[in-house]
């Protein structure tokens, strides 16, 4: 039995034609101007996924501590499950690019012939022949495939598990997901971290951090928090969650944002301050090119935006309980979450030996609009098709009573 | 649902009516329904009887082993810090190591109390009061090796080794140092976990001093009970306190782990500059604290015939967390070899290499099977159940945590940039007792503890109880259409 199709809802086929037109943009760029716009790319695809692949850590938490209050929001994160395969389709095009372009067109070091600036080659960098063992083209879409098959095979079984027990009301699904979230979580916080390494950190190949796996993951928190906040408010206005999901449950989603707000900057602060003080050059450069240009203001936008700002709104309970307060925060959140990936990713593009600066190539925000664009599109019409077909709560759920009960 | 938004608030969604939760029960914090009288009776009663035997036996034995501690202490004050082993390359030995172990032991005091807290976990009620106080006996332990690493200990607070007044040469100490930022962490850190500890204790005080059949005793737990009378605005106010105490003892929790982390991260030396210190170093406390916690509730559950009060619930998530931290701790050690070997940084690749297979192997690879291999067999229902394994893992918990801290110390300066300084560390005899005796004085206080203050917060628990639920008497049957609207 599937959730009654609402006139006031959107269509999915809607956001599958908007994500096909901001996909097309972007390839029409890959074409006109392939680094920027292949960056740009990255940064869209990356965003989406990230939201997806934290709704998929925020599924295993709850099942992880038999949590009650998140009962209530857990399916429309299921339903944001469905989007992963897809995002593995939208990572496709930036193995094309390397093969039908030209191998350098971002990790640089694909391209052994790839000019380092002033430097010879890839092919003769000291730094990369003994970095070959991990950095080898091979060796890295492998790994992009291992993780993908593994997010999909976990994502696939949360959702069975769940959409089974609609049906038969049977425990051992719960059973079931409880210990796929206790393995999934190691398996996805390794492979997440080596998506990490690899899709971010080895752009700037000379760079290192053992701390960049858990930015990766505090960064995937917020995006899928900021997302179901809005999901939420979304559904409790135009009526389908109206009087199941109630402003405690909300309070406790925003709260879960305060927190991953708290420790994503506890991580980005930790890594920052490590390298600064430390004051090494093999570290440092990473940071002196996003002091650079507009990369410093952007640096300053992201710990005044990212942080602070949403530290102190949050800080404050009425504001936690108050649908457009939440609303206005989790824009803001999604819209500095994307600064912070552009922050990682962009600055490893380099233009005559310089940090590429997004200002100087105007068409560079369309490029960036049009993939961020298309990976929502996708995103949003998977979690509609599937929300059309189950339903809006998990029905037989162990702990939907104690939630929808929930009044602390 | 269709066109529900246009529709009052009363209205009820109509998925509420398909609603029937399939029936997978909550493990109870209390088994055997036992009353509030029976929980006040129970906890009351170990500092009410007479004091048994085997306490005097062991505070005998603990005030014993404490001596070592001061008697050590006390030598290298009179002869200088010389009696320890520190000599070139390794100029941070076992002082820094004990201070590390016993600040990470502290943590699971205020993990419990106030994380746990604003996580609403019911289940800390009943360990919650042991762990904050052992938090507080753990910092004193800590404490100790910093004050007196300076040798001339009268100096250590004014004019200022440790706090920063100048001292008699007008030399402030570096603002810059993270061994400064230590001191403020850790004092306020033990500041407030003592208030914090308190203030959970006010209520049971004057539960205590309401029981009291002597008047010495009825002052005395008087005093400390600060008038409590239980009313609603007593109630009231104490619950917003402890609100605010747990949300600023969180944040404390991680910083002072952090800044302990910092103590080597901000250094150069290969082994310790890694970003992920700061997280590793938080997670490997709340595992190394939680190991204490088990190593020293299980003895007292079966003593004090308090298994209705600490369940196998209880235990099972005690043992959860340390396998979720022992994996974290595990998921950082594999990290720091990764990124030394992506980082093709030929120093940092040989200082981990050297600490699997250098001379100091055996400490790590004991690190390596005490504290990611051993918690995984608690995976097991079958050894979460069997409290003696529980135990015993535990106590390997606490060895590979003090290893952890021992290998990157030691095996890091041991081995530095300068082959001709290379060296091998041992400590002195004084550098053994002195850290064996830290283990007595935290019995004694944890002793002291048991006799005067009742070991578990009864007010909590009975708040967590069946009978404490308002709407306990009548069944909340699934589906029977009481689920709250908006």
């Amino acid at each position: 039995m599937s959730a009654e199709r609402d006139a006031s809802l959107p269509n999915p086929t809607k956001w599958l034609l908007i994500g096909a037109v901001g996909l097309i943009i972007s390839f029409i760029g890959m074409f006109v101007d392939p680094r920027m716009a292949s960056f740009c790319y990255l940064i869209g695809m990356i965003f989406t996924t990230s939201i997806t692949i934290g709704m998929l850590f925020l599924v295993m938490i709850h099942h992880i501590f038999d949590a009650y209050w998140s009962t209530v929001i857990r399916r429309q994160a299921e339903n944001f499950l469905a989007a992963l395969p897809w995002m593995a389709v939208l990572f496709i095009p930036l193995f094309l690019i390397t093969y039908l372009y030209k191998q350098d067109t971002l990790w640089i070091w694909m391209d052994l012939d790839h000019e380092l600036h002033g430097h010879g080659t890839v092919g003769t960098d000291p730094l990369y022949l003994k970095k070959t063992w991990w950095l080898s083209e091979t060796f890295f879409w492998i790994r992009a495939v291992v993780c993908f098959l593994a997010w999909i095979y976990f994502a696939r079984t949360f959702r069975r598990n769940s959409f089974s027990q609609d049906e038969d009301g049977s425990a051992e699904h719960t059973y079931s997901s409880r210990k796929h979230a206790a393995g999934g979580l190691i398996v996805v916080a390794l492979t997440w971290s080596m998506a990490g390494f690899d899709w971010i950190m080895s752009l700037e190949y000379h760079w290192f951090s053992t701390m960049f796996g858990v930015w990766f993951f505090a960064n995937s928190m917020r995006a899928a928090l900021a997302v179901l906040v809005l999901v939420a408010a979304f559904l409790v206005a135009k009526g389908p969650l109206k009087g199941i999901f109630n402003t405690k449950h909300l309070h406790d989603l925003s709260t879960l944002c305060f927190a991953f707000t708290v420790f994503w900057a506890y991580i980005s602060f930790s890594q920052y301050f490590l390298i600064w003080n430390g004051n090494i050059p093999e570290e440092t450069f990473w940071y002196n090119f996003r002091e650079e240009g507009m990369w410093y203001g952007v640096s300053m936008f992201l710990i005044f935006g990212h942080f602070l700002f949403p530290f102190l709104f949050m800080l404050q309970f009425p504001l936690k309980t108050k649908y457009p307060a939440m609303v206005f925060m989790a824009c803001w959140i999604l819209f500095m979450q994307l600064f912070d990936l552009i922050f990682n990713i962009l600055p490893s593009l380099k233009v005559h030996g310089h940090t590429a600066q997004l200002f100087h190539q105007p068409l560079g925000f369309l490029w960036l609009a049009a993939s961020v664009l298309g990976g929502i599109g996708v995103l949003l019409w998977a979690y509609w098709t599937s929300y059309y077909k189950v339903k809006i709560i998990p029905i037989r759920d162990p702990r939907i009573g104690e939630c929808l009960n929930h009044n602390h | 649902m269709a066109g529900a938004s246009s529709h009052s608030q009363e209205v009820r969604p109509a998925i509420l009516d398909e609603v029937n939760p399939v029936d997978i029960p909550r493990q109870a914090c209390v088994d055997n329904n036992r009353s509030f009288n029976w929980i006040t009776e129970k906890i009351c009663g170990i500092i009410e009887e007479k004091t048994p035997t085997w306490w005097w036996v062991c505070f005998i034995i603990a005030c014993a082993t404490a001596s070592f501690t001061f008697i050590g202490l006390g030598y290298l004050v009179v002869t200088g810090v010389g009696v320890w082993g520190l000599a070139n390359p390794v100029n941070w030995g076992w002082a820094i190591v004990n201070f590390v172990f016993w600040i990470g032991i502290g943590h699971a005091g205020t993990l419990i109390s106030a994380i746990l807290c604003l996580l609403r976990q019911k289940w800390r009620t009943s360990i919650n009061r042991a762990a904050e106080a052992m938090t507080i006996f753990a910092v004193v332990c800590a404490g100790l090796f910093p004050v007196f690493h300076v040798g001339r200990v009268w100096f250590a607070l004014y004019p200022g080794y440790l706090f920063p007044f100048p001292n008699a040469n007008g030399i402030w100490p570096n603002f810059r140092s993270a061994l400064l930022w230590d001191v403020f962490a850790v004092s306020t850190y033990g500041t407030v976990s003592v208030l914090f500890w308190y203030i959970g204790l006010i209520p049971d005080f004057a539960t205590v001093r309401d029981r009291a059949k002597t008047k010495f005793r009825k002052i005395a737990y008087g005093i400390v009970a600060m008038g409590w009378r239980g009313s609603n605005r007593h109630w009231s106010n104490y619950e917003m306190l402890y609100l605010i105490l747990a949300g600023l003892s969180t944040p404390l929790v991680l910083s002072v782990h952090t800044i302990v982390s910092f103590d080597f991260a901000i250094s150069l030396v290969p082994g310790w500059h890694t970003t992920i210190f700061p997280p590793y170093f938080v997670a490997g406390a709340i595992f190394s604290g939680f190991g204490m916690v088990i190593t020293l509730m299980l003895p007292l559950r079966a003593i004090y015939g308090l298994q209705d009060l600490i369940t196998q619930y209880h235990i099972d998530c005690m043992t959860k967390i340390i396998l979720a931290t022992g994996t974290m701790v595990g998921y950082a050690y594999g990290m720091e070899f990764f990124i030394a070997a992506y980082g093709a940084n030929d120093f940092e690749i040989f200082a981990f290499v050297n600490r699997a297979f250098g001379n100091y192997a055996w400490a790590y690879w004991i690190m390596i099977s005490c504290n990611v291999i051993s918690p995984q067999f608690f995976w097991f229902k079958s050894i979460r159940e069997n409290t003696t394994l529980v135990w015993v893992i535990s106590l390997f918990v606490n060895v590979g945590m003090w290893f952890e801290r021992f290998v990157i110390t030691v095996t890091s300066l041991s081995r530095d940039f300068l082959p001709s300084s290379w060296g091998y560390y041992s400590p002195t005899v004084v550098d053994i007792f002195t850290y064996l005796g830290t283990f007595g004085l935290f019995s004694v206080l944890f002793l002291l503890f048991l006799r005067f203050v009742p070991l578990m917060a009864m007010a909590e628990i009975k708040a967590v109880t069946p009978q404490a639920d308002p709407h306990h008497a009548h069944t909340h049957k699934a589906g029977s259409g009481d689920y709250v609207n908006n």
